[in-house]
């Protein structure tokens, strides 16, 4: 007993640190379902909602939410089988009349240009569907602004062009080229990004003189020619890859001495220039038809009537607005584009303050279908998550003011054809016992 | 006072503890797992002992032997290794504050305690993989199933002693308790499909009384019988009524023998009508006989209990069969006592095997 008991004594702390060793939780196992797992389970119903769309409006004709001018890409567009002709037109900032001459802060005066470099950016290019991109260049008035039209402008863009690029060509060279490329003749470079190109167009004094009278200010158009079909964006100011640059190699005056300046100055559209395009046909109104996209832009706002076994007790599993086009989507591929559904965080109409956080994307195609299917799904979960959040959500097109194609669709007036909500969602989960 | 000061603080910091009992997947569709409220010293002897332990919350009458304001905390933790007969193995551990009481005599022939225990725990953790038909497609998804939980008792007893053979007891029960029930539904196209979740707290009360009578009728010999009769367990799910689950009455017996200085045997039984809770319970029939071996510094204890477990599927209750020992060891001359002890549970039922190893230790303090 004696030697029992101090083997158990010496024993017991060791049981104690095991007990406090052990002392911890996982109760996780496999399911041995329906034996051994709850009573209750998580069901799923699934019901197209064809009656909650209600107080459905499009905002944006003629004015849009974004308008050429604010655009982030400047269309040049040229499809003669839509009958759309589109024409970026740019205008740069004014030129200083003294630079820099030397290494302190000594000024001389701008006497000349020897050469200036125009530095474009393209992006989608759509290169599936046509060969021979080219890129006319012309001299524009220095009036152009956001009031100027496709026809303003159609005695310049008929005259004589300042240069003249087919892209395909030296794209093509530059791929031989680890993706820059300069051309010999003309001084040119294109460097070819994933997405994008960045053309820098050589200019010399005799195609583009500097006119003291217009402060070094420049004003271009661009027209894109293709066969069968051109369709591209010019980056503007409001894009990421900034909008069109130039560069000037100058001439300046230093104690009667002409010297070249560097660095060389550089100027572009904005702030005080101006970007934009120009194009044809004029847009269609907005009519009975619910719109989404276009230019100049617009946006639709809807408002739905969620039942309450949905909004307060149901977990929205897939939400699917589901429009009825009536008329497809037209363009070309490399049209495609974004509808962007974003809750509202008050219901004020046309200006409501969206909520920014709460958005769901959906890609459209250019192809032709009988509905339309716009994720929903984060904003019906908000919407569930939140009950004083108006239930109330705008479409809009990204990019937004930079692609023609536009849906236009049926609205709740239509009734056989109005906007559906397809929901599944999980009812709530039964707590029972045997 | 100070003393009477550490013992408020010790309950309240017991108080704070989960209190739970040891889980069993034969559970998980019913009310839970009924708890065992017998301390460390008890458990390590099958249970035997439990209606002689003041420190147990089984018969009131125990507490007759309190002498001195006496609170005691015990805890556990256990490793239990699942085996179902359609899938394979699994361990799972888990650890419980199942038990506290605290009693002390008022004047010299009553004693008052009272406590918390487990009454049922309801804690699990499931995940099963499965796939369901969406819009015209087969979509995968795991389901984890998670609820934690149970219901304790709370536990006021009054013990006289009427005589030098005679004592009786009873007590008053109030059931609470909580549990939160979770189901989480993830798809394997997450992008596409939001997950799914959802919280349910379901809410228990309800009550209870018992009461019990000891009689030593010979130096070395006591028995005790007891009867617990509880009443419903009413539930809300989200605080809304969702009716009442029946609980059972329970009555029981037990004997001890002094057989000599130092070594005392013990063996009681027990029978529950389980059934009245619902489908798949049953009436159960536990029995456990113990010893143990030492005076008032230290004790070896071994036990072993068997019986039935109350829920459980294909139409017949899980048979249980465990076997304990233990250590106990008074400290500081005699106001403190720490109890270990480790038990071998093995369940069996229609279509799944449990084989439990749980570790126990409890602090008892003395005034």
């Amino acid at each position: 007993m004696g030697r029992l008991r101090r083997a158990a004594i010496r024993l017991a702390p060791l049981c104690f640190v095991l007990s406090l060793t052990t002392c911890i939780e996982d109760l996780t196992a496999p399911g041995d379902c329906p034996t051994f797992c709850p009573v209750g389970a998580i069901t799923i119903i699934d019901t197209v909602l064809t009656g909650t769309v209600f107080g459905d409006s499009s905002y944006g004709r003629p004015d849009g939410y974004v308008d050429p001018d604010d655009a982030p890409g400047l269309l040049a567009v040229d499809e003669p089988s839509l009958s759309r002709d589109s024409r970026p037109i740019f205008r740069t900032t004014p030129l200083p009349t003294r630079v820099r001459v030397g290494i302190d802060t000594t000024t001389g005066l701008v006497t000349g240009v020897d050469s200036l470099r125009l530095s474009i950016t393209l992006f989608n290019r759509d290169t599936a569907t046509h060969d021979n991109l080219g890129l006319t260049l012309y001299r524009l008035p220095l009036t152009i602004d956001s009031s100027t039209t496709f026809a303003d402008l159609a005695g310049q863009f008929s005259g004589p062009p300042v240069r003249t690029v087919n892209l395909d060509t030296l794209i093509a060279r530059a791929a031989n080229e680890d993706s820059l490329l300069r051309d010999p003749l003309t001084g040119d470079i294109l460097v070819v990004g994933a997405t994008s190109l960045t053309l820098r167009l050589r200019l010399d004094s005799a195609q583009v003189p500097l006119v003291p009278a217009d402060s070094g200010r420049l004003a271009f158009g661009v027209r894109a020619t293709a066969t069968p079909e051109a369709s591209v964006a010019v980056g503007a100011f409001e894009s990421r890859g900034g909008g069109p640059v130039v560069v000037w190699y100058l001439k300046a005056d230093s104690a009667g001495k002409t010297v070249h300046p560097l660095p060389q100055l550089r100027s572009t559209a904005r702030p005080t220039g101006f970007d934009g395009f120009v194009f044809l046909p004029p847009p269609s109104p907005i009519g009975a038809d619910l719109i989404v996209g276009g230019v100049p832009s617009v946006r639709t706002i809807l408002r739905f009537n969620i039942p309450r076994a949905i909004r307060d007790s149901g977990r929205v599993i897939l939400a699917t607005l589901e429009l009825i086009p009536t008329t497809p989507p037209v363009g070309v591929p490399a049209d495609s584009f974004r509808v962007i559904a974003k809750s509202v965080v008050a219901d004020f109409g046309a200006k409501s303050p969206l909520n920014e956080s709460l958005t769901d994307t959906t890609i459209i195609r250019i192809v032709p279908v009988d509905t339309i299917r716009l994720n929903v799904t984060n904003i019906m979960i908000s919407w569930g998550l939140s009950g004083a959040l108006p239930t109330t959500l705008f479409l809009m097109q990204q990019p937004e003011g930079a692609v023609f194609p536009e849906l236009r669709f049926h609205s709740s007036n239509d009734a056989p054809y109005r906007p559906r909500l397809h929901v599944t969602y999980a009812p709530r989960y039964p707590a029972s016992i045997k | 006072m100070t003393r009477r000061i550490v013992f408020f603080v010790v309950a309240l910091l017991a108080g704070a503890f989960p209190l739970a009992a040891q889980n069993s997947q034969f559970g998980i569709q019913t009310v839970g797992t009924p708890g065992r409220p017998e301390s460390v010293r008890s458990r390590s002897l099958g249970g035997a002992f439990a209606a002689f332990d003041a420190a147990s919350a089984i018969a009131d009458v125990a507490l007759t032997d309190v002498k001195r304001l006496t609170a005691t905390a015990a805890g556990w933790s256990a490793i239990r290794s699942v085996n179902p007969v359609s899938g394979k193995e699994e361990t799972l551990h888990e650890s419980r504050f199942p038990l506290f009481t605290l009693a002390g005599p008022v004047g010299p022939f009553m004693v008052i305690g009272g406590g918390f225990s487990s009454y049922l725990d309801h804690s699990y953790d499931l995940l099963t993989h499965d796939s369901t038909l969406i819009r015209g497609a087969m979509v995968p998804y795991l389901d984890e199933n998670i609820s934690d939980g149970g219901v304790t008792d709370v536990r006021m007893s009054l013990a006289f002693k009427i005589g030098p053979r005679l004592a009786i007891g009873a007590g008053f029960h109030a059931l609470t308790g909580s549990d939160r029930l979770k189901a989480i539904r993830i798809f394997d196209s997450l992008s596409v499909y939001a997950p799914v979740r959802d919280t349910n707290v379901v809410k228990h009360n309800g009550f209870g009384i018992s009461a019990s009578v000891r009689l030593d009728p010979f130096y070395g010999v006591s028995l005790v019988g007891f009867v617990r009769s509880d009443d419903k367990l009413n539930i809300k799910v989200n605080e809304a009524p969702r009716g009442a689950t029946d609980l059972p009455l329970t009555v029981g017996a037990a004997v001890r023998l002094i057989l000599k200085p130092g070594m005392r045997v013990a063996a009681s039984v027990t029978r529950s009508n389980w059934s009245v809770v619902g489908t798949d319970s049953y009436d159960t029939m536990n029995w456990a006989v113990g010893t143990e071996f030492g005076g008032s510094g230290f004790a070896l204890r071994l036990g072993v209990r068997g019986g039935q477990f109350p829920f459980g599927p294909g139409g017949s209750a899980p048979s249980e069969l465990a076997a304990s020992a233990g250590l106990g060891r008074t400290f500081a001359q005699g106001h403190g006592v720490l109890d270990i002890g480790v038990e071998r549970l093995q369940r069996s039922g229609n279509g799944l095997d449990e084989g439990v190893w749980t570790l126990m230790t409890a602090f008892t303090v003395r005034q």
